[in-house]
């Protein structure tokens, strides 16, 4: 199918080659004529209000490389798992899966691309250019005795996937995503990420990126939840020059709880973007979101948190808050929490706070003979560390502390 | 232990120690009372080195060492401890892990080994015991949810296994009740030596019934106005300050 739009976008999608996946010829229309009048968004469309694409815009990729599997496997973070590897154009899959875990590369699978949708212009791009993608199954009942681990390695190249999860009713897993890029690397990556989750399963998500400079990291999450369903998605940014998550859940089924975190360390000229939406479609249901972040240097972070609780959404607890801790007069940040409520028996909260550390702590510290900077380390990982206790495999906490270790020189 | 020379102060603009003087030698407890607004919370603030306030005038000797010249945190490690008003709560930071950094800086300071965990933990059990503080509060994060009590009760723990050279304990008998106050008070007592020092910042003589002063002084807007034995306390009390302004 030929594509035809303008300028900006016309010159980025150059190279690329229209999708062989089997998405719905009617969504790949859509998806066609919501860029047809669209360019490359600027400042002035709302959801790109404080993204400068311009860098992306211009940016030549490196050509695209791909990597061997002991390279690959070098970027892991869980040593005892199930675990894919992504890289560019080639997937490697598990052998030796339980019963009840299947993982397959999507074209296997006609499901995964029902509820497919898009919400912006990369979201669109995903649909009629992705190349590859996986597609994961957990039974009905089955508790995964091992974590699944994806480890997405951008080696160059601008490359579009679509990942598909579905998990059955009243299975368990945790599922680690690992993004990561190589050093000297220009590459643009969208990836989109579909989780069906079925009545009473209960799926822990963490995902840990730590790309390079020169990478551009798009990231779309779409989760839906059944009745009692208990659904985690943990976002850590460790690195990456440009990082843009947009994570959506919509909440179907009563009685199900969703937990909603992420946490961002940036220095230097990093961006780091978090948007969003828990939608409240029935009643009984709760929700808890938390993002934290602290921006050191020129780093800029975004987040922009809606929570929707719809007519029938009566007795819906939504709590959020996002709290961000500046670290330099050149840092900032930009935080939008946005609560629509159209039922009226609710309980929901929001809170958004950004700021230095306080004063009153940093000289009780001190005063009790630790070091300005030991007393700003304890307090800078203090904050974030109510984030972090969501992490309890030890070998990711491990990972993500090493990395703020290296990246900060805080001590754990 | 401590002189203090001529010392003048200011916090925006405005002057609040105009010309203090004091000595305290090693052994000894020295009270300083006065109304509100004198100063008193302030001279702590500034031994401690809080940034706020501006020297513009005076000096202070601390066991020889110039103490207006130290970081806050150089300070501490010299051995001067400044026991807060209002103890600050620190969400996240447990109160162990804490004092356990605070004292092997301290110690690296003065070129010693960092304490083992084996040794740092027997500390935590003699010295808490000493004011009767929960082995699960000293545990916690700093101050967080702890009562009025605790707070007090935890700064003269912070103090016992500091073992500081000079304790400045500024009004911690305010929000105490009596028992409270008696605990505060022994585990100040307990700590007591030959060799180190307290200066008892306070707005009533009752805690001077349990922490028996050498020295008590009145501090009356921004200078030491008059000093005598521990009796002057008892003699503030029924009379308050205003003899004292008036025989200014």
């Amino acid at each position: 199918m030929e594509t035809i739009v303008s300028n900006k976008l016309q010159q980025f999608v150059v190279g690329l080659d229209p999708t062989q996946l089997p998405v719905p010829h009617t969504l790949q229309l859509m998806a066609q004529n919501h860029l047809l009048a669209k360019d490359f968004p600027t400042t002035k469309s709302e959801r790109f209000k404080y993204t400068r694409l311009a860098k992306l815009a211009n940016a030549q990729m490196s050509n695209s490389l791909l990597l061997e599997k002991g390279q690959l496997s070098q970027h892991k973070i869980l040593t005892d798992a199930y675990t894919v590897y992504i890289n560019n154009k080639q997937i490697i899959l598990p052998t030796d899966l339980p019963s009840g875990l299947q993982i397959k590369l999507n074209t296997e699978d006609p499901d995964a691309f029902h509820e497919a949708s898009f919400y912006d212009v990369f979201g669109a791009l995903n649909i009629l250019y992705a190349q590859n993608g996986i597609s994961i199954r957990v039974a009905n009942n089955c508790t995964l005795d091992k974590p699944i681990q994806i480890v997405q390695v951008n080696s160059g190249g601008k490359y579009f996937y679509r990942h598909h999860f579905n998990f059955g009713e009243n299975a368990e897993a945790a599922v680690y995503i690992v993004t990561k890029s190589t050093i000297d690397s220009n590459s643009f990556a969208h990836t989109h990420f579909q989780y069906d989750i079925a009545q009473s399963a209960r799926i822990k998500v963490y995902k840990i990126q730590d790309c390079c400079a020169g990478h551009f990291d798009f990231h779309e999450d779409r989760a839906i939840q059944n009745a009692t369903s208990h659904f985690e998605i943990n976002t850590l940014t460790l690195d990456g020059s440009f990082v843009r998550n947009d994570t959506m859940v919509a909440v179907k089924g009563e009685h199900a709880q969703t937990y909603l975190n992420g946490a961002y360390w940036l220095k230097e000229e990093q961006h780091v973007a978090n948007y969003t939406t828990i939608d409240h479609q029935v009643a009984h249901c709760e929700s808890f979101e938390t993002y934290k972040g602290v921006a050191a240097d020129r780093s800029t972070a975004v987040f922009n948190g809606k929570v929707f609780v719809r007519k029938d959404a009566q007795k819906t607890n939504a709590y959020q808050s996002n709290s961000n801790v500046l670290l330099s007069d050149n840092a900032s940040v930009n935080s939008k929490p946005e609560l629509e409520i159209y039922a009226d028996d609710v309980k929901c909260s929001h809170g958004s706070t950004t700021g230095q550390l306080d004063e009153n702590a940093l000289f009780y510290l001190r005063a009790r003979g630790l070091s300005a900077a030991t007393a700003k380390t304890l307090l800078l990982q203090a904050f974030m560390e109510d984030v972090l206790t969501y992490v309890k495999q030890d070998e990711a906490l491990a990972y993500v502390h090493q990395r703020i270790a290296d990246r900060f020189s805080w001590k754990y | 232990m401590i002189k203090i020379e001529n010392l003048h102060a200011s916090i925006n603009g405005k002057e609040i120690l105009k010309g203090l003087d004091l000595e305290v030698k090693a052994g000894e407890v020295h009270a300083i009372m006065g109304p509100n607004g004198a100063g008193k919370s302030t001279l702590a603030a500034v031994l401690a080195g809080r940034e706020d306030y501006e020297i513009t005038a005076g000096s202070v000797t601390f066991l020889g060492k110039d103490l207006l010249d130290l970081p806050t945190e150089d300070r501490a490690r010299e051995g001067l401890f400044l026991a807060f008003q209002y103890p600050v709560e620190i969400p996240g930071v447990s109160n162990v892990n804490f004092l356990r950094t605070a004292l092997n800086e301290k110690r690296a300071y003065h070129n010693q080994e960092p304490i083992s965990a084996k040794d740092f933990m027997a500390l935590v059990r003699e010295k808490s015991a000493l004011v009767e503080l929960d082995a699960k509060l000293a545990s916690r994060a700093v101050n967080e949810g702890f009562s009025g009590g605790e707070k007090k009760r935890n700064e003269i723990f912070q103090m016992a296994m500091l073992d500081p050279k000079l304790a400045v304990l500024d009004e911690t008998d305010s929000g105490l009740d009596i028992d409270a106050l008696r605990i505060v008070s022994q585990g100040v007592n307990a700590l007591k030596s030959p060799e180190n020092a307290s200066i008892v910042i306070t707005h009533y003589q009752r805690l001077l019934d349990y922490i028996i002063p050498d020295v008590v002084h009145v501090l009356y807007d921004g200078k030491i106005v008059k000093s005598g034995p521990k009796e002057l306390a008892l003699e503030l009390e029924e009379r308050g300050y205003d003899w004292i302004k008036e025989s200014l």
